[in-house]
């Protein structure tokens, strides 16, 4: 991916404060991880909030998304999508530049449109989540008050919940490996169970993650995880914690590794001293 | 030989103002085989948390909400900024099963107060969506009526009211823009 060179836009010192001041006050699986991730990087994107076109990946995952959250909002009332119309919303969402458009290259968007829909394609028509059961939920906005434990409100979307599984939809380029996604997702799968037992009153019977693999072949993984333990809370309750201290000690340093090869924020990052 | 085989369901629920109530039930019964144990036990489970279920729904008095808070039964008061939870220690409340939601009692709602006066204002400030047209959603969506959505439910049903309203919350800035009565939405 190339990142564009852009100047750090002026930001007075006092709005920054303020900006830090929210970022305390509630926190995502994802703005967690990157900041963990590093702390840098998260300053760029949510501090400075610089600019970068969307990338291809995400525009695809976007656009999967929408449809996959049509197709089981449609199943819940009954009234379940034809493949036809899951291509047509497919197609609508993949025009919808409103969330930032991609720089693409020639040729390369009616490839990756067509992985897109070959993905979706896939994972309609291999039933992974039965048509006639109801869901719980469908993309919905959830947030869990953690104050009792001096924590920032953690806040999060939930991509599917039925029969008390909570299910989140991923695209990936390669087939993941369960053991390896159960701790690299552990921040996110966490939250979510967090945010389930404080918004139902009731734990959650497990998570699943959908991964849709973008192969030759596309093809769905499915990695079925057992409900959260309280070590696993408990560390990211720990984590939170880092993250508050880190804010408060502003401690926005980079983390070279091999995550930068995909980091939009290269250019600034090699500025900063 | 008779075989004995008791049973114990037990179910604590927290309530507003830092209340809770707790209620058991117990039930013995004979079996005369042994491999009858297992579906005996899953009966006997089914049953006894139906009941439990059936009853504690009922909190009877609960105290004034405007008055102090209690002690939370682990001799620590939870004040707003104190971080009270330990890393390996019995100090923090974990998540399992440690955040039943209170059934409404009489009018109440179950939802939070701030989804309870978002949706409130959805219905006055949209002249499509009636209490009526939110009621059959709820309705429609969980088999239940608005009052006794849970914060989850609360959550999707507004964002379906939005929906129908004209005015869905776009999905990359719906927790930075968010009215002052407006959670989860």
């Amino acid at each position: 991916m190339n990142a564009t060179a852009e100047a750090p836009p002026p930001v007075k010192e006092q709005s920054a404060e303020v900006i830090i001041e929210a970022l305390q006050r509630t926190v995502s699986a994802s703005r967690l991880s990157l900041f963990l991730q590093c702390r840098l990087k998260w300053f760029h994107r949510y501090v400075l909030k610089l600019s970068k076109p969307k990338t291809p990946s995400l525009h695809l995952g976007n656009s999967v998304h929408t449809v996959l959250k049509g197709w089981n909002k449609a199943r819940w009332l009954q009234k379940p999508l034809t493949l036809k119309q899951a291509h047509d919303a497919y197609t609508a969402a993949w025009a919808d530049t409103s969330e930032g458009s991609v720089k693409w290259e020639p040729g390369e968007e009616d490839d990756e449109k067509t992985t897109g829909w070959r993905l979706v394609d896939t994972y309609l028509r291999e039933s992974h989540v039965p048509a006639e059961v109801k869901p719980d939920a469908v993309e919905v906005p959830v947030e869990a008050d953690l104050h009792q434990h001096g924590l920032p409100k953690l806040i999060g979307v939930l991509d599917l919940v039925q029969q008390r599984q909570i299910i989140d939809y991923k695209t990936a380029a390669t087939t993941p490996n369960t053991d390896k996604v159960a701790h690299s997702h552990e921040i996110q799968t966490t939250s979510y169970s967090i945010l389930y037992r404080h918004n139902t009153g009731h734990q959650e019977a497990g998570i699943q993650l959908h991964h849709l693999v973008k192969l030759k072949n596309p093809k769905v993984v499915i990695t079925p995880l057992p409900a959260m333990s309280p070590q696993q809370e408990t560390r990211l309750f720990r984590q939170m914690e880092a993250y508050l201290t880190g804010l408060q000690q502003e401690q926005f340093v980079p983390s070279p590794g091999m995550h930068c090869a995909s980091c939009e924020f290269q250019n600034e990052c090699r500025k900063w001293h | 030989m008779a075989i004995k085989l008791s049973a114990n369901y037990s179910k604590k629920l927290g309530l507003p103002q830092y209340s809770s109530h707790s209620f058991s039930a117990s039930v013995e019964v004979e079996l005369s085989d042994i491999t009858q144990v297992e579906a005996e036990v899953q009966k006997l489970y089914a049953l006894l948390q139906h009941s439990v279920d059936q009853e504690i729904q009922h909190s009877g008095f609960l105290p004034e909400a405007n008055s102090r808070p209690q002690n939370n039964g682990n001799g620590q008061h939870q004040e707003n900024n104190g971080r009270t939870y330990q890393i390996n220690g019995s100090g923090r409340q974990h998540s399992s099963g440690q955040h039943q939601q209170a059934k409404p009692v009489g009018d109440a709602w179950n939802c939070t107060d701030g989804q309870k006066g978002f949706i409130l204002r959805i219905v006055n400030e949209n002249p499509s969506i009636t209490k009526q047209v939110a009621e059959d959603l709820s309705q429609q969506l969980f088999g239940i009526g608005v009052k006794q959505l849970n914060k989850m439910q609360a959550s999707q049903l507004i964002e379906d009211l939005l929906v129908k309203a004209g005015k869905p919350a776009p999905r990359q800035s719906r927790w930075q823009q968010q009215p002052p009565n407006r959670q989860a939405a």
